[in-house]
């Protein structure tokens, strides 16, 4: 893992390292919360705390992020506050469900901003650049539907936003794939090993 | 046009991206981004909006693919991970990954 981190940025690296930290400290909660899980609770759980892991690699200083942990709050188990806690602290919780009311404020000023648009006279052109436009729009719709908290951005936010999601997800990805990976690999070891 | 002078995003007043803009985040979506297929009909459209909307299409398809890859991921080590218990030699391993 260490030569691996070496050939990426360092930046990159770092933020895989505090990624996995966080993680893992997730996933412990469940060691003593339940004993017995199904196959989907367990991926639920790896991927939730995954989410909350990732989001807060970026100290929620991102849209994105902060909209990650409204929808995990709104989640009614239980589960998501514990996971939360041990993976930020409980300081950090409580600034968390403050979060939900910065969502409500952003939707608010989103739904003024779009008024405002709408009052000022269009002048609708049909031509060529008129169509790539429409696509364009479509486009940024779609996008907005895929990146948290995208609904209540601008455009200029949404493509920023875009960049840092897109490059935290690639984080997430990337440990996520070593980790399996390496257990892969760790139980065919051992699976050769009893068979000897 | 205002959006132009004011390129920092505090701009509430500026709901529209400039050509400048448009260009500037595009390049940075292309270091993201692993491929940009390359435009294969001509375009009559503004050059700059054919390659934002290309350069979206991609994005959106990218995000698709990473969200579908945490999930599958998540699947996999469920079933890798007979137990999220500290104390099973799985654990181990990742700790000592760290």
């Amino acid at each position: 893992m260490k030569a691996r981190m070496q050939n990426s940025s360092s930046s990159a690296a770092l933020l895989k390292q505090e990624f996995l930290k966080k993680w893992i400290n997730g996933l412990q909660t469940y060691t003593n919360t339940k004993k017995e899980m199904t196959i989907l609770d367990r991926k639920n759980a790896i991927k939730l705390s995954a989410d909350i892991a990732i989001a807060s690699t970026r100290n929620f200083s991102t849209n994105w992020s902060r909209a990650v942990m409204a929808d995990v709050s709104k989640n009614v188990d239980g589960s998501s506050k514990i996971v939360t806690e041990k993976i930020l602290g409980r300081k950090e919780t409580c600034i968390i469900k403050c979060s939900k009311n910065i969502m409500r404020k952003s939707r608010l000023l989103a739904h003024r901003r779009r008024a405002i648009r709408r009052t000022i006279g269009r002048t609708s052109v049909k031509a060529a650049s008129a169509i790539a436009k429409e696509l364009v729009k479509k486009r940024t719709r779609v996008l907005k539907r895929l990146v948290p908290g995208g609904k209540q951005m601008n455009e200029i936010c949404l493509i920023k936003e875009t960049l840092d999601y897109i490059a935290s997800l690639q984080v997430q990805v990337d440990v996520m794939r070593n980790i399996a990976n390496a257990a892969d690999h760790q139980c065919l070891d051992s699976t050769e090993r009893s068979l000897l | 046009m205002s959006g132009r002078r004011s390129r920092q995003s505090t701009s509430s007043t500026s709901s529209r991206i400039t050509d400048d803009q448009i260009i500037d985040l595009v390049s940075k979506l292309h270091q993201l981004l692993p491929e940009i297929r390359s435009t294969r009909r001509s375009n009559k459209i503004n050059i700059e909006q054919a390659s934002a909307n290309k350069v979206l299409q991609e994005t959106c398809n990218y995000i698709r693919n990473l969200h579908k890859e945490v999930d599958d991921l998540s699947d996999r080590l469920s079933q890798l991970l007979s137990s999220i218990d500290a104390d099973s030699p799985e654990a181990a391993i990742i700790r000592s990954l760290i």
